[in-house]
């Protein structure tokens, strides 16, 4: 590993060190040599040649850039006290290439008397003074670099003696296919300097490079690169040098051999990572910016550039170019054990019913605390009676143990009761939220086929066949036998192997799947954490997350099958975070889960209010966390007092996946990561051929271990594409489609959703499943649906618009509203656009996907209809002059970022959960009166609103 | 090795402080280009650097294993200032410290009317205008690299009065001026600009240095009683070493100091402080 620094000049100057004959004078013999007189200096050196100083100097020496003001050449005399000397020559390549270097050396030793005159080559010198200093150029997206190290250059040597007399023709090629599989694509970049002619000062070409057509063979490949430059859409392109605006950030310099001493073809690599191929070396040089690219990354791509090599060399002929391994089986064992791979098998697996759990923990502590919710107090031999008495309901009713039952239910306690008690008549639930639309909820009834519903919500769509029951008529049903034990189900599975609940997920093909997730995942996810984060019977959680969402399975279960207390947070408290501070001061809760977007809002509540608070962990999930948002936090809470853990997880993989402890030193470095895989969880990256990539490469996150779900409900073909066996390691993986990639010391991190699925909110959102539902309207011919922030960072400025085309044809006026009537009616509030744009096309990138950059902006676009226009009356009156009235309506523009009518609605306007929050926080700046947020969903036209908040104005300033 | 492949130019390098720096940023790894007026000035009551001593300086710094160039410039001159520093970026390719060394302690001795027109401006010409010389030929290489470090070595009557010193503690006060305020102007493209003053530093006779000794002589005292007295003043009772002040120039010249300018760094056993 050597340092030195990596500034443009240096990679543009090269160096040869030439031992001088005994009594040679160099001054002499290069006088006349250059245009101008070449000035050489000379410097003694304290050792004998072969002496360590002496190799010192002569590196540091030849190491040396010439200044771009100067002469392009420098000749430096090293006199050493064994009375031999050495000349150092340094020169600007584009000034002296190697050719008219070669004539300068040889007539420096003498060799080349008969040569003279002035030395043909030296070039007069391109002008670069004067200008900025060239824009830093950006390492490989693969590379995790570390920023502080920028200019600091690291070195791996590439042994290329395996390779025998084709090196240099195996190693471009070699290069090329490795960055391929690296972009995760078929193509890639590469520089090329050139500089063996020796005449040439070498340019910078980019070579494009189609990889893996699926007939292209190893042998093909390499005939194909000899034929550079070959037709489009061959393997080997050269780009024309317009196209180079930047130089690729990997690239290879080709050096000539120089027999009169040691040559450096650049004092600094030409691009961030560059291999250095000397003409007829046994080796090559790798040499690269550790600001751009990390040791360790730097050393595995040698490794991988060498291993394709050899297998071009030595390989059958004819053998594809996929079947090529980047990867050598060794340090793919490695890697995967690196994610967590071997972590499975060093554990029995964890066997078990949820309920069955639950039950030996209400038989340790019959009378602790288990539930509280709006009132009720259940201890956990409450709890478990209450929930034997749902189960002996659902005997009662003949639903037979293996069954799906649907659960749609408020947050309060008749909830967890019925989940458990569904578990316990050896059924599993199937959470639906009561907010969800009625078409949603009768699909998911549907499609999940559950005899029977446990539901209070008197809407239920009614499904053929399908009995809605509510939890007290359940309970009655089964009050007889419940003491009986009758309804137990004898059918075994204590080994936990069937499913404790389907959870319905967003959907690409525009309809939710139900994801099956085992007993024992559940159980396996409490094992992998209870120790770690040290939950137990002194433990407070909430239940905050919605049934429907698979956050709750871990704050229900986590929580009662460890022993502690778990705190219903009423719906409409989760939609205030003051009120939801405040319960978690007074009931002291000290675990905590939050998605990070509602976690930001408590943030700025603890800043204002300041309460003491009981938590000891707080653990996000749901969606990336940007961990600058934590400085306030840490600032109040130290990380000693209360850890902070981020989660990265999918309800295929039993909602956690990886876990990382953030501390404030993570908060300044703004880390991406979300940590190691749970212990019996592991993770690796692969490319698009499920092929293991190696750390610092992204590409798809694949899931196996305890947490990965048995299956899609009904869904066998989507089931066998997701959840694959793995042939590297004969386990059962799961393929996320979310993008990532593994760091040296097996941490992950996430680089969001391979395809167009989105989180809005914390809200996992597959736009095909919205633009699906906008193409089933009447009329609509094309849709395009994006999601768009009016700050980029600021979550909750996300709005989803969208855009679609109207069939002119057809009769009846077009209208866009009528489109948001229908979507209205099939997709949950969350997946609902802000703004429905008609447009006369949607246009189309080259590749035929949706160019977004092409759609209007629907704020400007005199096409858009605010979302419900069609409801809005054609009247102008204001509900009241004055200042209630100027007050909200500034303030909703304000944070709603456009002009507010008194009859526009909130939440179509793009408002949400958290811009409520914002505009009711201005409102007590402003000495408004205070709002609950469940007023502002009663009364979310700003007449409405207006007119509620001035009767609650004027009950307020009465004499008093 | 703190200074590892950096460009140091030192001027007023043939002895003295100027020698010790040098030596220290030798074994430290630097290059160094030397820089001396290597002749005597008419003006000037005592003999300044040889040719002979500034070759010495460099024969000990090789001997350290550093590479050297060595030039004799009068910093009263714009040009030769100029022609060194393309000397050094001739040969390092780059200037990367520039430690301004250069300077006179007499004609000094009298009473402020007393000095002549002349002993005034050629003090301020080299010890305060042959300073912004040498920053004026470096600073745009390292403008231009966002990197390099400037030590105006003034002195303890940089910050306070010395009788019958006037101009020379006008000079040195104005050094710290010029300090600060280019330490302002550099600052965006990551220079930095420090002033440096040593109190009072025993004459090494390896260092030949004699600045003690001619103060000495201008205050018309033995050079033994001079010593006596700042002995006696210095709140630790003892006289500088050249190396004391070479290690804070290391110090300032080092990245160890990345977040240093615009600092006045006193080197005086306390003096200052009372």
């Amino acid at each position: 590993m050597t340092t030195s620094t990596t500034d443009a000049p240096a990679a543009g100057c090269h160096s040869l060190v030439l031992r001088l004959p005994d009594g040679a004078d160099p001054q002499h013999l290069l006088s006349g040599a250059t245009p101008d007189p070449v000035r050489i200096g000379q410097t003694s050196v304290p050792a004998g040649a072969d002496e360590p100083t002496a190799e010192a100097r002569r590196h540091a020496e030849s190491s040396r850039p010439i200044h771009r003001d100067g002469p392009p050449l420098r000749a430096v005399v090293l006199r050493y006290t064994d009375g031999t000397a050495d000349l150092v020559l340094v020169a600007v390549r584009a000034a002296v290439p190697p050719a008219a270097l070669r004539r300068i050396a040889r007539r420096a030793l003498g060799r080349a008397a008969e040569e003279g005159g002035v030395l043909p080559g030296v070039l007069p010198r391109p002008t670069v003074g004067g200008g900025p200093v060239p824009a830093q150029r950006s390492g490989p997206e693969w590379g995790l670099g570390e920023p502080e190290l920028r200019g600091v250059v690291g070195s791996v040597r590439i042994d290329l003696g395996g390779l025998g007399e084709h090196a240099e023709r195996l190693f471009l090629p070699a290069i090329a296919l490795a960055l391929s599989r690296y972009a995760g694509g078929d193509r890639a970049e590469l520089g090329v300097l050139d500089l063996r002619d020796g005449t040439g000062t070498g340019e910078v070409v980019r070579v494009h490079v189609v990889e893996e057509h699926p007939d292209c063979s190893g042998a093909e490949f390499l005939r194909r690169f000899d034929r550079e430059p070959v037709t489009p859409g061959a393997p080997v392109t050269p780009l024309p040098p317009a196209a180079a605006q930047e130089p690729p950030a990997v690239g290879v310099v080709l050096s000539p051999a120089f027999e009169e001493g040691g040559y450096t073809a650049a004092l600094a690599p030409v691009f961030p990572l560059t291999v250095q191929l000397d003409e007829g070396a046994s080796h090559a040089t790798c040499r690269f910016d550790r600001g751009s690219v990390d040791a360790s990354v730097a050393h595995r791509f040698c490794a991988h550039v060498a291993h394709l090599a050899s297998q071009l060399a030595h390989g059958p002929g004819a053998r594809p170019l996929a079947e090529l391994e980047l990867v050598p089986p060794a340090e793919r064992e490695e890697i995967l054990r690196t994610g967590g791979a071997d972590g499975a098998g060093d554990r029995a697996p964890v066997r078990g019913r949820i309920d069955r759990a639950f039950e030996r923990v209400a038989a340790a502590q019959p009378d602790a605390v288990a539930l509280l919710a709006d009132g009720d107090r259940l201890t956990y031999r409450q709890l478990n009676d209450r929930a034997d008495a749902v189960a002996a309901g659902l005997s009662a009713l003949d639903v037979a143990p293996g069954s799906l039952v649907g659960v749609c239910l408020e947050r309060d306690a008749e909830l967890v009761v019925t989940l458990l008690g569904v578990l316990k008549a050896g059924c599993a639930y199937v959470p639906m939220d009561p907010r969800y639309p009625a078409q949603r909820l009768r699909f998911t009834t549907q499609n999940a086929e559950v005899p029977v519903v446990v539901t209070s919500a008197a809407e239920f769509p009614q499904v053929p066949e399908v009995r809605l029951l509510s939890p007290a008529a359940l309970a009655e049903l089964g009050a007889d036998r419940a003491s009986t034990g009758a309804h137990r189900s004898d059918q075994g599975d204590d080994e936990g192997d069937g499913p404790a609940y389907v959870i319905y997920t967003s959907g690409s093909t525009g309809t939710p799947k139900g994801v099956v997730v085992p007993h024992r995942n559940v159980l396996a996810l409490l094992r992998a954490t209870a120790e770690d984060f040290a939950i137990g019977p002194d433990d407070t959680w909430t239940l905050f997350h919605s049934g429907a969402f698979d956050f709750s399975v871990w704050e229900i279960w986590g929580c009662l099958l460890t022993g502690g207390r778990l705190v219903v947070v009423p719906y409409w408290t989760t939609r205030d975070t003051e009120e939801f501070y405040d319960l978690l001061a007074e009931q002291g809760v000290t675990v905590l889960n939050q998605t990070p977007s509602a976690f930001a809002q408590l943030v700025r509540t603890d800043q204002r209010v300041r309460r003491g608070l009981a938590l000891r962990l707080v653990v996000f999930g749901g969606e990336p966390l940007d961990v600058r948002m934590l400085a306030p936090w840490f600032a109040r809470h130290p990380a000693s007092d209360c850890r902070v853990v981020n989660m990265f997880g999918i309800t295929e993989t039993t909602v956690h996946v990886t876990a990382q402890t953030v501390t404030p030193r993570d908060v300044v470095a703004g880390s991406r990561s979300v940590g190691r895989p749970l212990p019996g969880w592991s993770l690796s990256v692969r490319d698009e051929r499920g092929r293991v990539l190696p750390p610092g490469v992204p590409g798809e996150i694949y899931v196996g271990g305890a947490g990965v779900a048995d299956r899609y409900l009904g869904l066998p073909e989507l089931t066998a594409q997701r959840f694959v066996l793995d042939g590297a390691t004969g386990e059962r993986v799961y393929r996320s489609g979310d993008k990532g990639r593994l760091r040296p010391d097996g941490r992950l991190d996430h680089l969001g959703r391979l395809d167009n699925q989105v989180k809005v909110r914390g809200h996992r959102i597959e736009l095909d499943e919205i633009r699906t539902v906008l193409l089933g309207a009447p009329r609509v011919t094309a849709a395009a649906v994006v999601v768009n922030r009016d700050d980029p960072d600021d979550p909750a400025s996300s709005r989803i618009d969208a855009y679609v085309v109207l069939d002119a044809a057809a009769d009846g006026a077009t209208d866009p509203a009528e489109v948001l009537a229908h979507a209205k009616a099939k997709l949950p509030d969350y997946m609902m656009p802000t703004t429905i744009t008609a447009v006369a096309g949607i246009p189309l990138t080259i590749n035929g996907k949706p160019d977004v950059s092409g759609l209007p902006d629907p704020r400007n676009s005199s096409a858009a209809t605010p979302a419900e226009a069609q409801e809005r009356p054609e009247t102008h009156e204001s509900p009241a002059a004055g200042g209630i009235t100027d007050d909200i309506l500034s303030i909703w523009s304000k944070f709603l970022n456009t002009p507010v009518g008194p009859q526009d609605n909130f939440f179509t306007l793009g408002g949400n959960s958290l811009l409520v929050v914002r505009v009711l926080a201005e409102m007590r700046e402003r000495k408004l009166p205070r709002v609950a947020p469940k007023q502002l969903y009663e009364h979310s036209t700003a007449a409405q609103f207006v007119e509620y908040v001035r009767r609650l104005a004027e009950a307020t300033s009465v004499p008093q | 090795m703190r200074l590892t492949g950096k460009a140091v130019i030192v001027t007023g390098a043939a002895r003295g402080l100027g020698r010790a720096c040098a030596l220290r940023f030798a074994e430290e790894g630097a290059d160094l280009l030397l820089l001396d007026i290597a002749r005597d000035l008419p003006d000037v009551p005592y003999p300044l650097g040889s040719s002979g001593q500034l070759e010495h300086t460099a024969a000990l710094c090789e001997r350290a294993g550093a590479a050297t160039v060595t030039a004799a410039v009068d910093v009263r001159d714009s040009r030769q200032c100029a022609l060194a520093v393309d000397r050094a970026l001739d040969r390092f390719g780059t200037v990367d410290v520039l430690v301004n060394n250069a300077g006179i302690a007499s004609p000094s001795g009298k009473i402020a009317h007393d000095i002549t027109e002349r002993e005034w401006s050629l003090m301020l010409d080299v010890d305060l205008s042959g300073a912004w010389r040498m920053m004026k030929a470096v600073a745009p290489v390292m403008v231009d690299r966002r990197a390099g470090s400037i030590i105006n070595v003034s002195s303890t009557a940089g910050t306070v009065g010395y009788r019958h010193f006037a101009s020379y503690v006008a000079a040195k006060h104005g050094l710290i001026g010029l300090t600060r305020a280019a330490a302002l102007d550099y600052a965006p493209m990551r220079v930095r600009v420090n002033a440096l003053c040593p109190g009072s530093v025993r004459d090494d006779p390896v260092l030949e240095g004699r600045m003690l000794a001619e103060i000495a002589r201008s205050l018309e005292v033995p050079v033994t009683e001079h010593e006596q007295i700042f002995v006696r003043d210095q709140p630790m009772n003892a006289l500088i070493e050249p190396s004391d002040i070479a290690g804070a120039a290391l110090w300032l010249a080092a990245d160890d100091s990345r977040q240093v300018t615009g600092s006045v760094l006193t080197v005086d056993g306390g003096f200052t402080s009372r």
